[in-house]
């Protein structure tokens, strides 16, 4: 089995469990189903990081105060803001299927998800090789949301990257992004390359949670 | 004026803003247009520039400048846009000096925002927005509406209604096409432009995405297709990124050479976007000025659209499919009447799979409000399929309803050659677009001759010249009457169809099945007559694509008159045809059970178990010895964790599939037919992802409630009172964020205060029970299976 098959596997809440043959057939059709309608894309831009006071931190021009990302971005006098989408035409096909065959959906809602990961992992990989040669090192991907980084940052965030004109990217008043699949995310620049293997699954505090990633 | 020149002369656009505005210090996510008032001076200057460079038309800085984008504690949205024109005008006062007319376009973007059904900002919403900024911007003394950098065919449709609708002023459309010659939402050049040309906008193009070089392809493909003034505005190349910052290496000279081949093809508004300077516009004014420029051509392809795909009525056949239309049709009454959207669109799906290409929609029933069912009708089905929409109704207030909000030039059906319905019809087609399917009967009647037909379709395509409809905007339909009480009429129609086609060189339609009407076995005598039709020069045949007569003459006939290249789709289609037939009685010989088929999850051998076994036992034993038995150990085991959210709902689908059946057999009997219990089911205002809420009632449904799915985004009113008028006992709310938990708690609220002795079960991604008892639900379910108990226990069925 392949990264994203087992990362879809475990958003279906498999943990450990053996997958049946008829539940991984659903999973690679949908996969294929998906390389044909997702239509991957992404934006990203580098601004300055100057620590504030306490918890506060800022971004550009974005003043934030939070304590998690600015734990994460320790040491980090830059960031790259991003982000990315698999686009409308996944959203369709997910309201398709939630009409005309659940288990499809739900199946697909879970490659749909690995598969942005994925995309996301190709895309920092190579943004970092690129920086690397500068000798600067990115640091994990944190997306408003994640513990006390706010997710009204978002509106903030998809403004400084211009995302809607760039990859369609947009979000609903109540700030969920809209195509439903994709990501916004802060990933710290540092000059030290400093091991930071924690993804952001294994970092979570919630140890007993049925999608958690085996380690 | 510019509506005089547009086309006889080559016009000249300005360049960028946004680049030009940041190296003046604008700061990333900054609202650009607050400096039309405090550093206006900049405003004016880059203006300036642009008309000393050469610009016919400028763009004012009003692109973010609408309701939904531009919020300022500071300013209003109305001094904003003025400031942008007066500086815009100033700018020409200053900039031009030898003379020549010139012109300010208030610039309209895109209000950053996903337009319903996929993102929450409503049609409606989108519209007011832009007509209160282009109310501002004509009042400010704009010469024309620039809409530009759009990417959605829907907002870019708002946006012209309310520049049409609210000013007087010329409409210019550009979109963002990718490289494949995409939008972002999934459009194309042909459907683009059938829509945008149907709106009667003034002259249309594309911007900003690519550069020069790149757009050189989609022009062509564009000059293929519009008969209007086109206009081209690439970036300084495409967009490179160095030290995470965005820019442009086209130097003027490349730009400008690569605009006269612009011009060359047939553009003749130019100018630039992002990373393009006063220098490249000089450059690019310099070098082409003097090009002698191309008058657009007329085109005169039929061509409808939905906001992804484009189905142009051409040599080769289409298909429309017919099974929206309650005609003779019990269930979709039914569905009608009921409000079950979801059968209606599963028609919608199930047609688009058996391949039709466009999508007959008609909901007249006496006892329903059709203009505000079709209206909701059209826009939950663009939610699950591109295919485009026949709007097929006699009422013109639903006409006109469903033309406003459909995404796409749609298919009208129909006007006819009587007065009062062209007097009626043609002013909708000439405001909104849509190709008009004309019936050939008028105050005489239907003519029973094939010249008379040809006699009111030429009536009819004069009349529609007079509201500047052009003949490829109108498909002819013959009509087909049943043989059985004229044996004549299918002679005639098919007669009729040749003559129309070769005589008015217009494109044919029929409803093909009404042919055979009070005859016997009908498949044989339709699909004969079909074939026949679309060999006497029918383009568009109304029937059902669920019908594999009438399919297997469709794909012959395209295979043999060498409309299937390879014959690909006639192999596909019918290729494995004997293997098929052979699988079909499997599960009998396996001897499985109705049991073991849904805990195994197989859909198809549960619906044929359940065929025999209804032979043989009552529906009520199937259903208490076989599935519900079968339903309770593969919840057990989604308990304990050995059987996993993809398998429960495989089982339930099978065994949806087994209650079908037996449903299907046993209604009128008395003993399904007692009242199930109502359980509503809705994710809340502001929430648009409904797929928790999707499970939750497979599985209720699987356990015989009644479900009543209010869908996503639902306003608390709306569930309460639903709940009152229903008398519900239940309600099931879902959320996934914290910023739409707020929304849960307020139906909460209400439901307590409306609907006192009505429960409240909670679940989503963000809940738990600490914050289910913080905002007073009832119940929290931690997965699908606990709402299911949790009915059963408030139902006293335990």
């Amino acid at each position: 089995m392949d990264a994203r098959m087992r990362e879809a596997v475990r958003y279906l809440g498999y943990g450990g469990h053996a997958v049946d043959e008829q539940t991984l057939a659903l999973i690679e059709d949908s996969f294929r189903e998906l390389d044909r309608a997702a239509d991957r894309r992404i934006i990203y831009r580098i601004f300055d990081v100057i620590s504030g006071k306490a918890d506060s931190l800022a971004i550009g021009k974005m003043n934030i105060v939070s304590r998690n990302l600015r734990k994460n971005l320790r040491d980090c006098h830059e960031a790259l803001l991003l982000g990315a989408t698999l686009g409308i035409g996944v959203d369709l096909l997910m309201k398709r299927y939630s009409l005309m065959d659940m288990t499809r959906a739900v199946v697909l809602q879970a490659a749909a998800a690995a598969l942005l990961e994925e995309y996301l992992d190709s895309c920092q990989k190579k943004i970092g090789s690129e920086l690397e040669a500068e000798g600067k090192y990115l640091r994990p991907r944190f997306s408003p949301g994640y513990g006390d980084f706010d997710i009204r940052y978002q509106d903030m965030m998809l403004r400084m990257l211009h995302a809607d004109k760039s990859i369609g990217l947009t979000m609903t008043d109540s700030y969920m992004l809209t195509p439903a699949k994709s990501v916004t995310a802060v990933i710290g620049i540092s000059g030290k390359k400093d091991n930071c293997p924690m993804q952001g699954c294994e970092a979570c505090k919630k140890k007993d949670c049925i999608y958690r990633r085996n380690t | 004026m510019i509506k005089d020149r547009l086309g006889k002369e080559l016009l000249f656009f300005d360049g960028g803003m946004g680049t030009l505005l940041q190296e003046r210090g604008l700061k990333p996510g900054e609202l650009p247009e607050i400096w039309n008032i405090e550093h206006t001076e900049e405003i004016f200057d880059i203006h300036r520039k642009y008309f000393e460079a050469g610009s016919d038309i400028v763009l004012a800085n009003t692109f973010g400048a609408n309701a939904l984008k531009f919020h300022s504690d500071e300013y209003d949205l109305e001094d904003i846009v003025t400031a942008a024109i007066v500086s815009a005008k100033e700018g020409a006062n200053f900039g031009v000096h030898d003379g020549r007319e010139v012109y300010v376009a208030m610039d309209v973007g895109p209000t950053g925002k996903l337009l319903k059904p996929m993102g929450d900002l409503s049609f409606e919403d989108a519209y007011a927005a832009f007509a209160e900024t282009m109310r501002y911007g004509e009042e400010a003394g704009a010469d024309l509406i620039h809409i530009e950098t759009m990417s959605d065919t829907y907002e870019v449709k708002a946006a012209v209604l309310a520049a049409k609708e609210c000013t007087k002023l010329p409409v210019f459309v550009t979109m963002i096409f990718d490289e494949k010659g995409k939008l972002l939402t999934g459009g194309d050049v042909p459907s683009v432009t059938a829509m945008l040309e149907g709106l009667r906008v003034d002259a249309l193009g594309m911007n900003c995405g690519l550069g020069p070089e790149q757009m050189l392809p989609i022009l062509d493909e564009v000059m293929k297709y519009t008969s209007l003034p086109v206009i081209v505005k690439p970036n300084a190349g495409l967009p490179k990124q160095k030290d995470g910052m965005t820019y442009y290496d086209v130097e003027p000279e490349a730009f400008a050479q690569t605009m006269k081949r612009v011009v060359d093809m047939g553009a003749c508004v130019i100018g630039g976007c992002c990373g393009t300077t006063p220098e490249h516009i000089r450059a690019m004014t310099s070098a082409c000025r003097e090009l002698a420029v191309k008058e657009p051509v007329k085109k005169h392809r039929t061509i409808v659209s939905s906001y992804g795909k484009a189905v142009e009525i051409a040599d080769k056949p289409v298909i429309i499919g017919e099974r929206i239309n309650p005609t003779g049709k019990k269930k979709l009454k039914k569905a009608l009447k009921d409000h079950d959207m979801d059968y209606i669109l599963k028609e919608a799906i199930t047609q688009q799979e058996k391949g039709a290409h466009i999508l007959d929609v008609n909901v007249g029933l006496p006892d329903i409000n059709e203009t505000a069912v079709m209206a909701e009708t059209i826009k939950e089905l663009q939610s699950v399929t591109s295919l485009p929409l026949q709007i097929d109704t006699v009422s013109i207030e639903a006409m006109e309803a469903a033309m406003r909000i459909y995404n796409g030039k749609p298919m009208i059906n129909s006007v006819n050659g009587k007065q009062e319905s062209m007097k009626q019809v043609f002013p909708l087609i000439q405001k909104y677009g849509g190709v008009v399917v004309g019936l050939t009967i008028d105050e005489d009647g239907i003519p029973d001759t094939a010249e008379g037909r040809l006699h009111i379709a030429e009536k009819i395509i004069a009349e529609a010249a007079k509201y500047g409809i052009d003949k490829k905007d109108i498909v002819i339909d013959v009509l087909a009457m049943t043989i059985s009480s004229d044996a004549e009429g299918a002679k005639t129609t098919l007669e009729a169809l040749k003559l129309v086609r070769e005589t008015c060189g217009v494109r044919t339609v029929l409803g093909v099945s009404n042919i055979s009407f009070g005859l016997p076995f009908r498949p044989a005598i339709n699909s004969n007559f079909y074939t026949m039709a679309m060999q006497n020069g029918l383009s568009a045949g109304i029937v059902n694509p669920s019908s594999e007569d009438m399919m297997r003459s469709y794909d012959s006939f395209c295979a043999l008159m060498g409309y299937d290249e390879n014959f690909a789709h006639y192999i596909k289609q019918y290729g494995n045809r004997t293997a098929e037939t052979k699988v079909a009685n499997a599960p009998e010989a396996s001897g499985m059970t109705l049991a073991s088929a849904i805990e195994k999850g197989l859909k198809e051998e549960a619906h044929q178990i359940t065929e025999r076994l209804a032979g043989e036992m009552e529906p009520l034993d199937i259903i208490n010895k076989e599935l519900v038995p079968a339903l309770d150990r593969v919840g057990k085991g989604f308990e304990q964790g050995t059987v996993f959210l993809p398998q429960l709902l495989m089982s339930a689908e099978a065994a949806k599939n087994a209650f079908a059946v037996i449903k299907e057999r046993f209604t009128g009997e008395g003993t399904l037919e007692e009242d199930r219990e109502k359980v509503i089911l809705a994710t809340v205002k502001g929430d648009i992802h409904d797929i928790g809420k999707n499970i939750v009632k497979v599985l209720l449904e699987n356990y015989s409630f009644d479900v009543i799915d209010l869908g996503k985004d639902v306003p608390p009113e709306r569930i309460v009172q639903k709940a009152v008028e229903d008398d519900v006992k239940l309600v099931g709310l879902s959320a996934l964020m914290t910023t739409t938990v707020v929304s849960m708690e307020e139906t909460i609220e209400l439901l307590r205060k409306e609907k006192p002795d009505c429960l409240v079960m909670v679940g989503g991604a963000v809940l738990n029970q600490e914050y289910a008892d913080m905002i007073g639900a009832d119940f929290y379910g931690k997965d699908a299976m606990q709402s299911v108990y949790y009915a059963q226990k408030v139902f006293g069925r335990e």
